[in-house]
């Protein structure tokens, strides 16, 4: 026990290949500098992983999950669980290294990164590879590990009643994979509650390389805080800037859906696979279309006053319960991006890929590239097994889906990723496989938006959308995605100073918006620091061509396009301000030192 | 019972809440259809008891986010802090409301229904003290709730035995104890569940079927 507040001060290992377990503590220091969540998950896979390299199959890597400091405690919307890794799908143009690949984090909602505290841990680190498919189950202190043989192959819906009803509690809460994260595609998912998901980056490929099929956990107990009385004082506070407000009703009523007829009024929607920024159809699968025809449900993550989860149901052909959706980004993904327009084939693309526990983002777009390439005649309806990959369509849409999870025929390589699929496809497809070190684009585009294509160039996960347009919204959320809270409550204005009070109550460390950022920073600096070990460097910081020579035909961004001098501009002020060598990226001895980080 | 007005307020398209449940397990599911209170407040209408107050929730406005049960503990569970009693951090394990998620999304938060017949307090083995006719669990005359007097209680877990066979199984046994858990107080006549719910599912209502009652028992 590091006996500081806020913390148990230990995380829970887990070696599958022994199927051992033991707790161990966290260094006090590492929890001031590094926090919880992304950073913590960080600092653990940088200490541990301790040569570049490592295979992200391999029993060498970790897979950890991370709460953080808020996790366990009512406050707002700290309901979030980051998953942290080494990516299995990420690569850069050169290294010395055959399996180089960047960190990779992915940071869901619901209920386990809590459920995780209360069991008397701050995180959960597991290593090795089970003999047979197993699941975890944790108990407060009682850890097991069983077979899941039984379960293998079933999809996250049917699974997830199943687990449950096995374990007899649905006070336990679980998040496992699906048929793809067992046949190891490289961007599968993380499920929980068959309708939240750890996507991006491909944990779920790891998950299965480690033949885990779940993790279950309940607990009872919960961390103390260093100041009591502060504590709920910023709570009340806390729970004032956003109950019943404009705010958060706006989020209640249309989640992130809201955006799909935004961003397309934008011009800064993904569209017909990035070729085009605005989809004259957006209002057929928007917020106001699914709240008239599909939605039932609000549904909100632990302690949170938003609720932008929503279910419902759909009828006709493709018809059935939604657990979520459409929100912004699998609206977008497998709507717009792939110009399909019929709310329930969307609705029944976006639940297909949870129940097969795929990553949403990436294979919308390993779609839409492939439709790009079947439309330019690059690939033939016998190199889509008869697939008739055609633009809005749903059928095609779902078959593909089906092939890339399985691993069958075309889904073999087209499970590898856009960058796979344009190096063998060649043809100049590389021109529209919209990726970046090998992670593809989430369904912001960028033609008319170059900050948001510094988000995703300079990513530490490949091409992140949520990492941040400039270098202090960087730091700011790989501070947040360190807390425990979403990002979502944290456009209201008023609720900054109460997170920033509970965050020094809980933690008895004063933390005001300069000291937030900065250690946001410091666990930046520390995931480029393991990027550039692995052999990334500026020409892997590299967006598609697309960008700069396709401009915008419709819209009102139409003839937006990217300029490439002054998006090389901005890269190179970038690293400078970041204090980085501009030439190489490789973070610079006097930021690393004045980070702490110059002795690791 | 219809169930379209089983919840009230609840949105209504083009198909029922029905269609919606379908696949729930008959926990959650009967309590939604039939309404869990509903059955409750007819009981207590034939109880010939006055008309009390309690914690209704609105299914339909859940969101099962689980705020109430950190409110229930915070108050229930208060912490001492330099000898000061302060509200506690809201570990939900010490809460007497309970919020159940199911999938298809249902939550349905379960809390002690204050049976007019309290099967609870007849399966308590304590002798009755003379004075006051009261056995180890008991109805309060003010408040209506259910009290454990824990000192003469024996652990023995058979009001939780009746609450599990008779009705929702709300009252549950302290692993260790053995001695109740889970009956809620009514937070002294202020219940937190309600005054924090960020949606305004729940309500601190007047029960009974009288007058323009709905099915739920919430009289408007």
């Amino acid at each position: 026990m590091s006996g500081k507040a806020g913390y148990h001060g230990k995380i829970l290992n887990i070696d599958l290949s022994s199927g051992k377990s033991e707790t161990m503590a966290i260094p006090r220091e590492d929890l001031d500098l590094f926090v919880g969540g992304q950073g913590l998950g960080m600092k653990i896979l940088w200490d541990r992983l301790k040569k570049p390299g490592v295979d992200p199959l391999s029993p060498d890597n970790l897979l950890i999950f991370m709460p953080g400091p808020f996790s366990g405690f009512p406050v707002p919307s700290s309901s979030r669980t980051c998953v942290v890794t080494k990516s299995p799908i990420t690569a850069p143009l050169k290294s010395d290294y055959p399996h180089a690949s960047t960190v990779t984090y992915s940071n869901m909602g619901g209920f386990f990164g809590p459920e995780i505290r209360f069991a008397g841990y701050d995180g959960l680190v597991v290593t090795g590879k089970a003999r047979v498919l197993s699941y975890i189950v944790i108990d407060d202190g009682k850890v097991e590990i069983r077979e899941a043989t039984k379960f293998k192959g079933m999809r996250t819906d049917a699974f997830d009643k199943a687990i449950l009803a096995e374990l007899g509690d649905r006070r336990f809460k679980t998040v496992y994979i699906g048929p793809a994260g067992e046949n190891l595609v490289p961007y599968s998912s993380i499920i929980h509650t068959a309708g939240r998901a750890a996507g991006r980056g491909g944990a779920g490929c790891v998950m299965g390389s480690k033949n885990l099929k779940a993790i279950a956990v309940r607990g009872s107990g919960q961390p103390g805080v260093a100041d009591h009385a502060r504590f709920l004082a910023a709570l009340e506070k806390a729970r004032t800037a956003l109950y019943g407000t404009a705010y958060a009703k706006s989020w209640a009523e249309q989640g992130t859906a809201r955006a799909i007829v935004g961003n397309s009024n934008a011009g800064t929607e993904a569209v017909r696979n990035y070729r085009e920024g605005t989809f004259p159809e957006a209002d057929k699968i928007g917020g106001d279309a699914a709240r008239r025809d599909v939605w039932v449900k609000d549904i909100a993550c632990y302690c949170c006053p938003l609720a932008c989860k929503k279910s419902g149901v759909t009828k006709g052909k493709y018809g059935g319960v939604v657990h979520d959706g459409p929100e912004y980004e699998t609206g977008v993904m497998l709507g717009s991006n792939l110009m399909i327009s019929d709310m329930p084939g969307l609705l029944k693309a976006i639940t297909t890929l949870d129940d097969l526990g795929l990553d949403q983002i990436s294979t919308g777009n390993v779609i839409g590239f492939l439709m790009e390439a079947y439309e330019k005649e690059m690939v033939d309806r016998k190199f889509l097994d008869g697939i008739d990959l055609k633009w809005g369509s749903v059928d095609a849409t779902l078959a593909m889906i089906e092939k890339i999870a399985a691993r069958d025929g075309v889904g073999r390589l087209a499970a590898k990723g856009v960058a796979a699929l344009s190096r063998q496809i060649g043809q100049g497809s590389g021109k529209f496989a919209i990726q970046v070190k090998g992670l593809e684009l989430a369904a912001h585009n960028i033609q008319a938006n170059q900050p948001r294509g510094l988000s995703y160039a300079t990513a530490s996960r490949g091409a992140c959308h949520m990492s941040g347009d400039n270098i202090p919204m960087q730091n700011r959320r790989a501070m947040l995605d360190s807390t425990g809270m979403c990002f979502f409550p944290t456009f209201e204005p008023a609720l900054e100073e109460p997170m920033l009070a509970l965050l020094s109550a809980i933690t008895g460390r004063e933390y005001d918006k300069a000291e937030f950022e900065k250690t946001g920073e410091r666990i930046f600096n520390l995931e480029k620091m393991f990027n550039y070990r692995e052999g990334f460097r500026r020409e892997d910081d590299r967006l598609p061509d697309r960008f700069f020579e396709d401009a915008f035909t419709v819209g009102p961004k139409k003839g937006a396009v990217l300029d490439r001098t002054r998006f090389e501009a901005m890269l190179t002020r970038y690293y400078k301000d970041r204090g980085w060598d501009p030439e190489t990226t490789k973070p610079g001895a006097a930021k690393l030192k004045e980070l702490g980080l110059d002795l690791l | 019972m219809d169930t379209k007005e089983s919840v009230p307020g609840e949105r209504m398209n083009n198909f029922t809440r029905r269609d919606f449940l379908k696949g729930v397990g008959m926990g959650g599911g009967a309590l939604v259809l039939f309404g869990e209170f509903g059955v409750h407040s007819a009981a207590w209408a034939l109880s010939g008891e006055p008309v009390l107050k309690m914690v209704l929730v609105d299914y339909a406005k859940c969101t099962g986010c689980r705020t109430c049960e950190t409110a229930c503990s915070s108050r229930n569970r208060p912490a001492s802090v330099g000898g000061k009693e302060l509200p506690g951090l809201g570990n939900p394990r010490y809460a007497n409301i309970r919020v159940h998620g199911f999938n298809p999304d249902v939550d349905v938060p379960v809390v002690c229904a204050m049976c007019a017949d309290t099967p609870c307090v007849q399966a308590c083995p304590v002798e009755p003290e003379p004075k006051t006719g009261r056995r180890a669990l008991y109805r309060d005359p003010a408040t209506r709730t259910i009290r454990n007097d824990v000192d003469r209680c024996l652990g023995c877990r058979s009001c939780a035995g009746a609450c599990a066979a008779k009705r929702t199984g709300t009252i549950t046994p302290n692993p260790e104890t053995g001695k109740p858990e889970r009956i809620c107080t009514l937070c002294g006549g202020d219940p937190q569940c309600v005054k924090r719910c960020p949606f305004g599912a729940m309500s601190y209502s007047r029960s009974g079927v009288t007058g323009n009652s709905t099915a739920s028992g919430l009289i408007k």
